[in-house]
């Protein structure tokens, strides 16, 4: 008991107690009362005013609409090129690994705004290299791609170690033994490592879709560049916009913990989807 | 001068402040603490404008008693106001700080700034419709600084090659030019419709009449769908459906990219601009041209502003009168103006020393127009603003480029965009506890 005091402790200072102020922000508000310019403003008790606002808002489902479409776009891309790189780089023929490896986890190393803003010069018809004079990547339907494929350019590289990693800890014997039996590399890869990664693969997952949840630096240093990208365009940037644009930080406290309910629900359920599949793939 | 450097480097500046907003930590600005110290008082000065650290230096010297310590804010406009309104709270703010006349309303109303009517006595030198952008309820919050009527800026070179030798007087001839310049190079535009910058907006607005807020007693009325704003919505809108000038925000990678190639020819902007153009495109020093904004109906001088600002004491500096001081000087002195003149580039908003000798000089962008300051001076005594700027201004400007933005992007109707932007702005409004009528 003792000894998880301190990891207790800290649990409560940084992650439970923000989590409570920003609740009791989320059930306040700002009250202007006399005068032109308000000149008694005060914080009173709004109830749960706020929290209807958000979810009354059309706007508020369609920013988690668009978050969706980039999920269900950059989390299939993610696990499968992370898994791809991951299995050839593990494939027997494969040579200067260690370059390779480096060379796909770099772009993880480049902090995502960054990341957007060197997409953006691509992307823009003015400077891009990849045909943006012809591809509209900041049309209606291309803005989604666009925003996706930097989010997925940037975590691949990670999501890749974690596989290579859960490869590499497969007992080489096994492969041995399959080549033996004439498997070819192949179906090594497919029927032999891929079931034997799915931990990993779950965990993989669970990473994508909270990070898809947390979507936030890429859309909001695109947005300069295009009127495709409004200031709610996804949850996160709605609570900036409120927070810190409109000066509503009690709006945006309770659009951010109705997010949180919501990132709590969507771990879970990627952790019990994950779990029933590699239990299943173990059996 | 009016920055809304909404570039890249603007989002970048937002998310740092955001981490540093969320975390409460505001690193930089508190040094009001240890103020006086052997009868020294040390004020800090938050500023974004290129060419202010001179100014401060030069106060510095000639003001060993009071000394000023300049702070590059990590944002401008608006990512700087709710900063300094959350600051307010913490008491962390400096001494002084630069506001947009637009946004003065809402630091008042969240008691982010203090009158300074105890501390400054020759505001006379301003003229009436300058200090109704800094005085609400019969007092003065902060010393106007400049004067930044819109400015329609071209490429003379590029123009005459279409045949286009004289820059047009009415937005009918205006929108001619539009088409002659993109009918003769398709990669060309006159201009751009620019979504994320309200301030243009509101300054083609209010050239055309409209009074987006006006007021009786403590009551507010809020007229942004207005007859006059619909007809500049629509007449652009019109431009843009011919596809005769650019759909692209401003302040982009791409406009800055058009702006200096030579395929974007024209830019209705403040008189700031030549402090802006050189990072916007400055490979052009030289080859633009100011002239008068378009007008409605020919002979009409009515020009709109786009930005200008205010030095304001904050409410948390423990220096008030020393502060309004230093504010006064550089903004109501010669010196002080002089200064700002040739450092900053402003046209200032003290009559008394808009014929100053230093305004004979161009800023060096407009090197070829030499009468620059000249144009400004009549421009800017033909300024019209609206009554008042109102206590929400953040929220319209925000509403203005999601629903125009969006408007430009689906090819929607930009009147439909502006009943949003009214709807928005009246019921945050009313929710605050705003009497609205």
């Amino acid at each position: 008991m003792l000894l998880v005091a301190p990891a207790v402790l800290l649990l409560v200072l940084f992650t439970f107690a923000p989590a409570v102020y920003a609740f009791v922000l989320s059930v306040l508000k700002v009250q202007v009362t006399g005068g032109l310019l308000g000149t008694s403003t005060a914080q009173v008790f709004a109830g749960f005013e706020n929290y209807v606002d958000t979810l009354a808002d059309p706007e508020f489902w369609d920013s988690l609409g668009r978050m969706l479409i980039i999920a269900v776009i950059g989390v299939p891309a993610t696990l499968f090129f992370a898994t791809l790189f991951a299995l050839c780089l593990d494939a027997n023929r494969a040579r200067l690994t260690g370059i390779w490896r480096l060379a796909i986890f770099l772009p993880y190393a480049v902090p995502g705004v960054i990341a957007s803003l060197l997409w953006g010069f691509l992307y823009l018809p003015a400077t891009s290299p990849i045909g943006g004079q012809f591809i509209d990547y900041f049309g209606n339907t291309g803005i989604f791609f666009a925003v996706a494929n930097v989010a997925t350019w940037g975590v691949i590289g990670f999501n890749m170690v974690v596989l290579f990693t859960a490869v590499r800890a497969i007992p080489k014997e096994i492969f041995d033994a399959a080549q033996i039996d004439g498997a070819s590399e192949l179906q090594i890869a497919l029927r032999i490592k891929l079931p034997m990664i799915a931990p990993a693969l779950s965990m993989v997952a669970l990473f994508s879709v909270i990070g898809a949840l947390q979507l936030f630096n890429e859309p909001t240093t695109l947005k300069p560049l295009t009127n495709a990208i409004s200031s709610t365009w996804v949850p996160l940037m709605r609570v900036y916009s409120d927070a810190f644009v409109n000066n509503n930080i009690y709006g945006g406290a309770a659009s951010a913990f109705t997010l949180l309910v919501m990132t709590v629900a969507a771990t879970v359920l990627v952790n019990v989807i994950g779990n029933r599949i590699s239990k299943r793939s173990a059996r | 001068m009016t920055r809304r450097t909404r570039s890249l480097l603007g989002a970048v500046a937002a998310v740092t402040v955001a981490a540093a907003a969320l975390t409460g930590c505001s690193s930089g600005n508190n040094s009001t603490d240890s103020a006086s110290s052997g009868g020294v008082v040390h004020l800090t000065f938050t500023n974004w404008d290129n060419g202010m650290q001179t100014l401060v230096n030069t106060w510095n010297k000639e003001n060993p008693k009071i000394q000023v310590k300049l702070i590059k804010p990590s944002g401008t406009g608006y990512t700087l106001y709710n900063k300094l309104i959350t600051d307010n709270s913490a008491g962390t703010n400096p001494d002084l700080t630069e506001v947009e006349y637009q946004a003065l309303p809402m630091m008042v109303s969240n008691k982010v700034v203090v009158p300074i009517d105890k501390y400054v006595t020759n505001l006379s030198n301003f003229s009436k419709s300058t200090l109704s952008q800094v005085q609400f309820e019969g007092k003065t919050y902060g010393v106007p600084q400049n004067v930044c009527p819109l400015v329609f800026f071209y490429r003379k070179d590029l123009l005459a090659k279409d045949g286009i030798t004289t820059p047009p007087a009415t937005w009918d001839e205006f929108a001619k030019d539009a088409a002659i310049v993109h009918k003769a190079n398709p990669k060309q535009y006159l201009m751009n419709f620019d979504a994320s910058s309200p301030e243009w907006f509101a300054g083609l607005a209010q050239q055309a009449g409209a009074n987006w807020w006006t007021t009786s007693g403590d009551t507010w009325s809020v007229n942004i769908d207005d007859a006059a704003t619909q007809k500049v919505a629509s007449y652009w809108q019109n431009l843009l459906d011919q596809g005769v000038i650019a759909p692209g925000p401003s302040w982009s990678t791409q406009w800055n990219t058009d702006m200096n190639s030579g395929n974007i020819l024209g830019w209705v902007s403040g008189q700031w601009a030549p402090n802006q153009l050189p990072t916007i495109a400055p490979d052009t020093a030289g080859d633009w041209v100011a002239a008068p904004v378009p007008a409605w109906t020919a002979g009409d001088q009515t020009i709109g502003t786009w930005g200008g600002e205010v030095e304001a004491v904050t409410a948390n500096s423990k220096h008030p009168a020393e502060a309004a001081k230093f504010a006064n000087w550089m903004n109501n002195t010669k010196e002080g103006i002089n200064l700002l003149i040739k450092n900053v580039q402003v046209f200032p908003a003290a009559q008394k020393y808009q014929s100053l000798p230093a305004l004979q000089t161009p800023p060096p962008f407009m090197k070829n127009q030499p009468d620059y300051n000249t144009l400004m001076k009549q421009l800017a005594s033909n300024v019209r603003g609206f009554d008042i700027w109102g206590p929400n201004a953040n929220i319209t400007f925000n509403s203005y480029s999601d629903a125009f933005g969006k408007a430009v992007q689906n090819h929607t109707s930009f009147v439909d965009a502006l009943k949003t932007v009214q709807t928005d702005t009246v019921s945050d409004m009313k929710k605050t506890g705003y009497k609205v009528k």
